[in-house]
């Protein structure tokens, strides 16, 4: 499934380093199987779940809705990528999904860092969050690690044990945008002059 | 009680000083006004606190420890003045560190127990992981009434341990009923001056009703002491290192 959603979409992946998937296939497999289709992506019938088995880059589909990794799903290794992802499984590596959103559900439990733009947590985090927006704490969530955001929300219920660390919220995309076109400006006329010299 | 500790500066009292200030309105992080009515009967004014804003005034970034429940208000009201804070829900972690000890201790086979563990080595041993702290690290740790409800091995090891990592200075905010409360409250604070009394389904037996005396006892390595008593008959206690 996950292969064909990568011959679907090449362009935009994320990456799972599915080590452990190898020690463990089994599991793997029955989970994906489980996974629900996407409805972007037919998925034929025959499509071999044992991908995942082999030790190499697994890649998902970036699509409106969230890829997922579905309880009894453990990976070992680090998680990388441009799409919003929902988290059941059991993941031991860092978790990288810059401007993304990342939930970990109820039965999720995550041994590493997350970065990401929204962080949602329902299930349990043993690690550091940093979030570029928001970091959501639900009522049966658990985190054990520094939290790093511009915004927090912790329902009653939720526990954290940790560091809370608010940044600073900067300043407006378009002035952003504005200040880099003039740094690319500045830095293309700079050569320019030194040719000129 | 000696309180010279921190001189007050020669302005106006803290107080007094407050009340010339428009009172914050609390929020959340979305902005939104707090929920709690300002006369609901949960919402109680709070003398200890404001001291305990007023003792750290002049550390830049102070560092907290919050030992009860996380409470959202709570972060957001000392984020916004400036704090660095870190939580730690001691009570809850207690429990569940009791529970898995007991688990683990079921799960052995036969013959492989290794005999009563006492209950001070467990207190040992969570408090190396669950406090786990450099030593001199926060300037100031909320303890609520958690004491109130801590079990009698763990509370004395834990004061030591509160008193290793605050800085010199540091100071905590605890506090003790003086009769067996009705229901397990978490706290969030308001404003600086009150917070909100949350009922909440009881994690724990309240344990004890200390004596003055008792409290000084177990905040014996405090330099100093200050106690407010309110009229629900709930003391809170400031102790400075």
């Amino acid at each position: 499934m996950w292969r064909k959603s990568e011959e679907a979409n090449p362009s935009s992946k994320p990456i799972i380093k599915a080590e452990s998937a190898a020690a463990d296939p089994s599991p793997a497999a029955a989970s994906l199987a489980t996974m629900p289709a996407n409805p972007a992506v037919p998925e034929p019938p025959s499509a071999p779940p044992a991908s995942i088995a082999a030790p190499e880059v697994v890649s998902v589909v970036t699509d409106a809705s969230p890829s997922q990794i579905s309880a009894g799903l453990k990976i070992r290794g680090e998680i990388t990528g441009t799409s919003d992802l929902w988290i059941d499984g059991d993941i031991q590596g860092k978790i990288q999904l810059t401007g993304c959103k990342l939930t970990v559900g109820p039965s999720g439990r995550i041994k590493s860092d997350i970065e990401a733009r929204e962080i949602n947590v329902l299930g349990t985090v043993s690690g550091n969050l940093k979030a570029a927006e928001t970091v959501t704490l639900g009522n049966t969530g658990r985190v054990e690690g520094s939290v790093v955001t511009r915004r927090i929300a912790i329902e009653d219920g939720a526990r954290l044990r940790g560091k809370v660390e608010m940044v600073r919220v900067e300043a407006a995309p378009a002035a952003k945008a504005a200040a880099a076109s003039a740094r690319s400006g500045a830095a293309s006329a700079a050569p320019a002059e030194k040719e000129k010299s | 009680m000696n309180w010279s500790a921190k001189l007050r500066p020669s302005g106006p009292a803290p107080s007094q000083a407050q009340s010339a200030k428009p009172r914050p309105t609390p929020t959340t992080a979305g902005g939104a006004a707090v929920a709690a009515a300002p006369g609901s009967p949960n919402v109680r004014a709070t003398n200890g606190l404001k001291e305990f804003l007023w003792l750290l005034s002049d550390i830049e970034q102070p560092r907290i420890l919050d030992l009860g429940n996380v409470s959202q208000a709570t972060l957001n009201f000392f984020i916004n003045k400036g704090f660095r804070i870190s939580t730690e829900d001691i009570l809850r972690s207690w429990k569940e560190f009791i529970a898995s000890e007991e688990d683990s201790l079921r799960r052995m086979p036969p013959g492989q127990e290794t005999g009563r563990i006492s209950q001070a080595s467990l207190a040992e041993k969570f408090l190396a992981d669950a406090v786990s702290y450099p030593e001199e690290n926060f300037n100031g740790v909320l303890v609520w009434d958690l004491l109130d409800y801590l079990d009698s091995e763990l509370m004395p090891r834990l004061m030591d341990r509160l008193f290793d990592i605050l800085r010199p200075g540091g100071v905590v905010l605890a506090m003790f009923h003086s009769r067996t409360p009705e229901r397990y409250h978490r706290y969030r604070v308001l404003d600086t001056q009150s917070f909100e009394m949350v009922p909440t389904p009881t994690i724990s037996v309240h344990a004890r009703i200390f004596q003055n005396r008792e409290i000084l006892d177990l905040f014996g390595k405090f330099r100093s002491s200050k106690t407010f008593v309110a009229r629900d008959q709930l003391r809170e206690a400031l102790f400075l290192k």
